[in-house]
């Protein structure tokens, strides 16, 4: 059929406690969940996709322009109409006429694309990426939003390799009201029929199970986890034990990842080193797919998802943007969607210039040589993402474009700083403004290594604008 | 072939403050007005002969023609207006646009002036346009308006030469001190240097007190040529030295954080110019958006050496008893900055000063004095020295100048 040759994956830095929402609310009604990752107001299901599938494609021995197919999957992406796969296939370097495909509109969306994957690769002997990424949202008085974590997961699949995917089955049933989200709509939300949501969960998964032909008897098995108890009581229809389930459980530490659950457990299996992995969805309508790896040696990967950067449930309604307006009306200075598109080579892969005349790089790329002077056309250089700072501030409130107001209001003061990135030759370096993230804005100082990451710029006519920012080095 | 000299003759301004009743219009005229009235000799209106004027636009509310909707206004019917527009340098260079066109021979009597609305719109309505003169694309878009760039400057500064926040602190006290003696002022109060350490951050390093504030007001100066220059006044301010310089709009895009080399360029032609050096220099104003950039010009216009203006503003140099006042009518930080305006405004402080009618804060019998406007973070800087010349005799000249007003200015 297929197999795994690398995992990436990703969970946002800030970490939330049951604690803190049974102080806020007087219970959590997420049941299991200990704490969950929280996105930062910069990030949403297509920046964390990019952040896994970057890694996947790093832990690979791939070029991202060989990627013959992408798919991409979540239950909430950011725009509800648009490919958003144009916009990440070009974050991540892919070539323009690399296969792609949008799984989304249930939590199986990211086994749906693992499903897809498998077809593609062994219809066209190719490579694909597949990402899940996903961060439910419901209500802020509902047990969907209680249990909502964030998180992605991205493989890359070749016909073979050391985890092979040797069977696969899928199981549908119509069960109405289990968790929905109509057109239109913000909040995901559920009857909360408890015995009727249960059957649903069961039924389907039981009947996905039963449908693998090849015997296994998994280590470890990635279940569908809408919070910490669901995936235990399905035990028994996926035919595994509560260990087994245990072994891959993500949910009581990130929470539920919707359609990055399975995806993300699976990654995490997989680098535990579980020779044989039973992933099954789960999504609400209702419908499973079953998927069985078996691994034969050590698969690749690049892993992310540890932090124990906690905050109070009141940074938790800012960083989401529950209790802050929106963006100020007014005018002034005004960056067309037409004019940032063009930026998108700067703004996604990092494209300097080298001039021609004399050899230096230029950011962005365009006017002048402000070395020689020289009006040439320049050398397209793609820069690694590595610099050190050469100036900073500390924007705080009343400091920000408006452009930035309600990004602030959400997540407080920012580092914005002059960095010079380097080139990967020599030393050479050329300076950009960018916007810290990922870390407070006193973890950016003169002289201090930093690396770049794609995050949400700002959003305006509607339109969200993604691009470049940085963050403290890993390498340090 | 010589060029003739250019005078200023008189210059004058509105408050600069909030001013709910008042229109960009009303404003201008009052500065208009002020600029005749400060005429020693009196001035008419019909001797105008060209008209530069410095606005943004902030707002929106006369983009296109905002020249003559002012010009016209006050009854400079007909003339050819020209609207100049270098941002925070806008007026700045409007002066060097009327001195150009009198030193030209094309004008003998040339109105430099500037307006700027900027505080009857909500605040967030206001953020849109503060730093609207940055580097929009990648500048703005990494959340910077001015008070960030210029921290990142204040930051490189620090890190490079050992600045403190408390020198940052300084040049608000010293700048307050001269504003509250300046009855046009916006903050005309004096503050602490523990009022100016304990404000709250804008960005860090710089907090409320290292911010110019937003204002409304206009300014307007008066440039004649040497052949008409005896009509107006018996002491002649002569335009000595004249500067610009540009520079790419966005810091990252400097080979240097910790200057701006437009304003170094501008000095240098200033000075040669002149033929002076910063040490013949009676006073200066300089434009201090931000106390970084008050620090960075000492060491630009070569007031002291680089990576010293730290100490030198402890030295207390640059207070008003100092060997250099620097910002005698309060500066951007006290007076106020009405964007457009600004430029020809801090030509008002040195008129002021140069025909000794400065009041509380008169510099001890100046003779020169420099003005320094910049635009941005430094895409455009503009230098004028002014010297005052010796008393001429008050016999009338043969220049350019309609009968009449010969009869009403000796009459």
């Amino acid at each position: 059929m297929a197999a795994i040759t690398a995992v990436g994956a990703y969970a946002p830095r800030f970490r939330i406690t049951a604690e803190e929402f049974a102080e806020a609310w007087g219970h959590f009604q997420a049941s299991g969940i200990s704490e969950k990752a929280v996105p930062s107001a910069d990030e949403d299901a297509l920046t964390m996709a990019y952040e896994a599938a970057t890694r996947a494609i790093e832990a690979s021995d791939f070029d991202a322009a060989e990627v013959d197919w992408l798919g991409f999957a979540s239950s909430r992406p950011p725009a509800a109409e648009e490919d958003l796969t144009a916009r990440l296939g070009a974050m991540l370097g892919l070539s323009s006429t690399t296969a792609r495909q949008t799984f989304t509109g249930s939590t199986r969306a990211g086994t749906r694309a693992l499903w897809a994957g498998m077809d593609a690769v062994e219809t066209a002997a190719g490579t694909a990426v597949i990402v899940a990424a996903d961060a439910p949202h419901g209500d802020p008085d509902d047990e969907i939003d209680h249990a909502a974590g964030a998180g992605a997961a991205a493989f890359v699949l070749e016909a073979n390799g050391p985890a092979e995917l040797v069977d696969r089955a899928e199981y549908a049933a119509p069960y109405p009201g289990t968790r929905f989200r109509n057109t239109g709509e913000d909040e995901t939300q559920g009857l909360g029929v408890t015995q009727y949501d249960r059957q649903a969960f069961t039924e389907t998964i039981g009947g996905a199970v039963s449908g693998l032909e090849v015997e296994s008897g998994p280590e470890a098995a990635a279940i569908q986890a809408p919070n910490g108890k669901l995936p235990y009581r399905a035990a028994g229809a996926a035919g595994v034990g509560t260990d087994e389930i245990q072994a891959a459980a993500t949910v009581h530490e990130l929470g539920d990842l919707g359609a990055a659950s399975v995806p993300v457990s699976l990654a995490g299996a997989l680098t535990d080193g579980y020779e044989s992995i039973l992933a099954v969805s789960h999504g609400s309508g209702a419908g499973a797919d079953a998927l069985l790896v078996t691994v034969s040696g050590d698969v690749p990967a690049k892993i992310a998802i540890e932090s124990d950067d906690a905050i109070s449930y009141a940074d938790y309604l800012r960083q989401r943007g529950i209790v802050t307006s929106g963006p100020p009306s007014g005018g002034g200075a005004y960056v067309s969607v037409p004019s940032w598109r063009r930026s998108l080579p700067q703004r996604y892969r990092l494209e300097a210039g080298r001039c021609p005349e004399c050899g230096a790089l230029a950011f962005p790329p365009e006017g002048s040589c402000d070395d020689c002077g020289a009006l040439a056309e320049y050398d397209p250089i793609e820069l690694p993402g590595e610099g050190v700072i050469e100036a900073v501030t500390t924007i705080s409130q009343g400091g920000a474009p408006p452009e930035f107001a309600a990004q602030q209001s959400q997540s407080g003061d920012y580092a914005a700083a002059i960095v010079a990135l380097e080139a990967e030759t020599d030393r050479e370096t050329v300076s950009i403004p960018a916007m810290g993230t990922d870390a407070d804005p006193s973890a950016f100082a003169v002289g201090d290594r930093v690396e770049t990451t794609i995050r949400r710029i700002y959003t305006q006519e509607g339109v969200t604008r993604y691009g470049f920012k940085i963050r403290p080095s890993d390498d340090e | 072939m010589r060029m003739p000299d250019a005078y200023l003759v008189g210059a004058g301004q509105s408050d600069y403050g909030t001013f709910p009743e008042e229109s960009y219009r009303s404003l201008f005229r009052t500065a208009f007005d002020a600029a005749v009235e400060n005429v020693p000799k009196g001035f008419e209106t019909a001797d105008v002969d060209e008209a530069f004027i410095g606005t943004l636009g902030v707002g929106g509310r006369q983009l296109g023609l905002s020249g003559p909707a002012v010009t016209e206004h006050v009854g400079l019917d007909g003339v050819p207006c020209t609207r100049v527009e270098n941002a925070c340098a806008a007026s700045g260079f409007a002066t060097r646009q009327a001195v150009q066109a009198v030193k030209s021979g094309m004008a003998d009597v040339a109105l430099a002036g500037g307006f700027e609305i900027m505080t009857d719109m909500s605040s967030d309505a206001t953020k849109y346009w503060l730093g609207v003169s940055g580097e929009t694309e990648w500048e703005r878009l990494s959340g910077t308006t001015f008070s960030g760039v210029y921290a990142q400057m204040a930051s490189a500064h620090m890190e490079k030469h050992g600045t403190t926040r408390e020198q940052l602190s300084r040049v608000a006290v010293k700048n307050h001190s001269n504003g509250a003696k300046n009855p046009h002022a916006q903050l005309g109060f004096e503050c602490s240097l523990d009022d100016a350490q304990s404000a709250p951050v804008v960005a860090d390093p710089l907090n409320l007190y290292h911010c110019c504030p937003t204002s409304d007001g206009a300014a307007c100066a008066l440039i004649v040529s040497e052949d008409v220059v005896d009509e107006y006044t018996d002491v002649p301010i002569r335009v000595a030295g004249v500067g610009a310089g540009s520079d790419t709009v966005g810091l990252f895009q400097r080979d240097s954080y910790t200057g701006i080399p437009a304003s170094q360029r501008a000095a240098e032609t200033a000075y040669e110019m002149a033929d002076v050096s910063p040490a013949d220099l009676d006073f200066a104003e300089v434009h201090d958006c931000f106390a970084i950039a008050e620090l960075l010009a000492y060491e630009d216009l070569g007031f002291c050496q680089k990576g010293e203006a730290g100490q030198f503003i402890e030295s207390g140099a640059t207070e008003l008893d100092g060997d250099l006042p620097v910002n005698t009518s309060g500066g951007l930080k006290s007076k106020g900055h009405p964007i457009g305006a600004t430029g020809a405004g801090q030509v008002v402080e040195a008129f002021k000063q140069l025909s000794g009618t400065a009041g509380e804060r008169q510099v001890e019998n100046p003779t020169r004095g420099l003005t320094h406007n910049v635009g941005g973070s430094g895409g455009a800087s503009v230098i004028h020295i002014f010297e005052r010349e010796e008393q001429r005799s008050s016999s009338s000249s043969s220049g350019h100048r309609p009968q009449e007003k010969e009869t009403e200015v000796s009459a």
